[in-house]
């Protein structure tokens, strides 16, 4: 089976993956890819209003061969000002 | 290397001489398995119950899909099945992780000891509470801790259990736990557990070299883990001459 490596950066921190995981082909390595984002994004408790995680697929070789991006974008509707919790 | 169900069970009860002899008679004749096999299987009726004496074992389920679900892990002293015989047949499996020393107790010798000798019952006892506790610790942890204090509370844990049983220094021990088997522990994937050790690791908490993990400094690590020993019901230290010894090798 071929080996992927999935390379996560949330803008925090990046993770490049050293150890890499054998999937049975690219469609398998895309799936897995995406099903990590939510596992992630879990953890992330953005501060502010934008908030982008990444996975990047790698091959054995090193070249990227994938990408899967998942945002948070948070905005308030009124102007903001009432009901603001306090600091 | 003294006899890790003799220290684990001294959390559990006041053994005396003639409790220590009969547990050691019990665990006299052993079993080498190697790493990686079940040492039983859901649906399996065990006649004998099983201890780990030294290595790593896990209890898994296996879900229809595939999917496997590591619901605990067996470090020296421990018994595999102690209650089977009274449950009938397994509801899980048993796998090890490392080779390990195993060694099979009759069921009626457990009868024996337990109508016999009664310091022993009660530790036997308070060994199926902790691991009920064990395992209550593991389902906080997943349905209330993030990723990273999940981990080191695993590791806090781990370095807990082991040092009852003389098998980890203050600060390290012999850690064979796949990143997979970790995914399957803690229900995070595996990219996800690869994340996290390294976040552990920048942030000083963990040193792993090979299978030999490092805790630094233990205090900061359970406090960033928010973790509290109570549900491990050790009695560490209370007792004189205890020979808890420092056993681990690092670097073997």
């Amino acid at each position: 089976m071929p080996l992927f490596y999935f390379d996560i950066d949330d803008g925090e921190r990046f993770t490049r993956d050293e150890q890499g995981l054998d999937c049975p082909h690219r469609e398998a390595a895309r799936d897995y890819a995406i099903g990590v984002l939510p596992d992630l994004a879990r953890e992330a408790m953005p501060d502010g209003d934008r908030h982008k995680i990444v996975v990047t697929v790698r091959e054995e070789s090193g070249r990227p061969v994938f990408r899967a991006v998942l945002s948070i974008d948070a905005e308030w509707l009124d102007d903001g000002r009432q009901d603001r919790r306090p600091d | 290397m003294s006899n890790p169900l003799i220290l684990k069970l001294q959390h559990g009860a006041d053994l005396t001489d003639e409790d220590r002899a009969m547990l050691e008679s019990i665990t006299a004749r052993t079993r080498e398995v190697g790493p990686r096999e079940d040492l039983i299987r859901e649906g399996d009726k065990p006649e004998h119950v099983r201890l780990v004496l030294e290595g790593f074992a896990f209890r898994y389920k296996m879900l229809p899909d595939g999917q496997r679900q590591i619901t605990g892990y067996l470090v020296p002293g421990d018994f595999c099945d102690l209650h089977v015989w009274i449950l009938g047949e397994m509801d899980h499996s048993i796998g090890t992780l490392t080779r390990c020393t195993i060694v099979e107790v009759p069921g009626e010798t457990i009868n024996e000891l337990t109508a016999r000798y009664p310091r022993i019952a009660r530790a036997l006892w308070w060994a199926t509470l902790v691991e009920d506790a064990v395992t209550r610790e593991a389902l906080v942890g997943m349905g209330q801790r993030p990723a990273d204090r999940q981990l080191a509370h695993f590791l806090c844990e781990l370095l807990l259990r082991l040092q009852a049983v003389g098998r980890a220094s203050e600060t390290s021990y012999e850690f064979p736990v796949t990143q997979e088997d970790l995914g399957d522990t803690l229900g995070l994937s595996t990219v996800h557990v690869n994340r996290t050790l390294q976040k552990l690791r920048d942030d000083g908490l963990i040193t792993l070299r090979g299978k030999a993990l490092t805790i630094p400094d233990p205090d900061a690590l359970k406090r960033f883990a928010g973790f509290n020993p109570n549900y491990l019901h050790l009695r560490r230290g209370e007792k004189k001459g205890d020979p808890r010894g420092n056993v681990f090798r690092s670097g073997a």
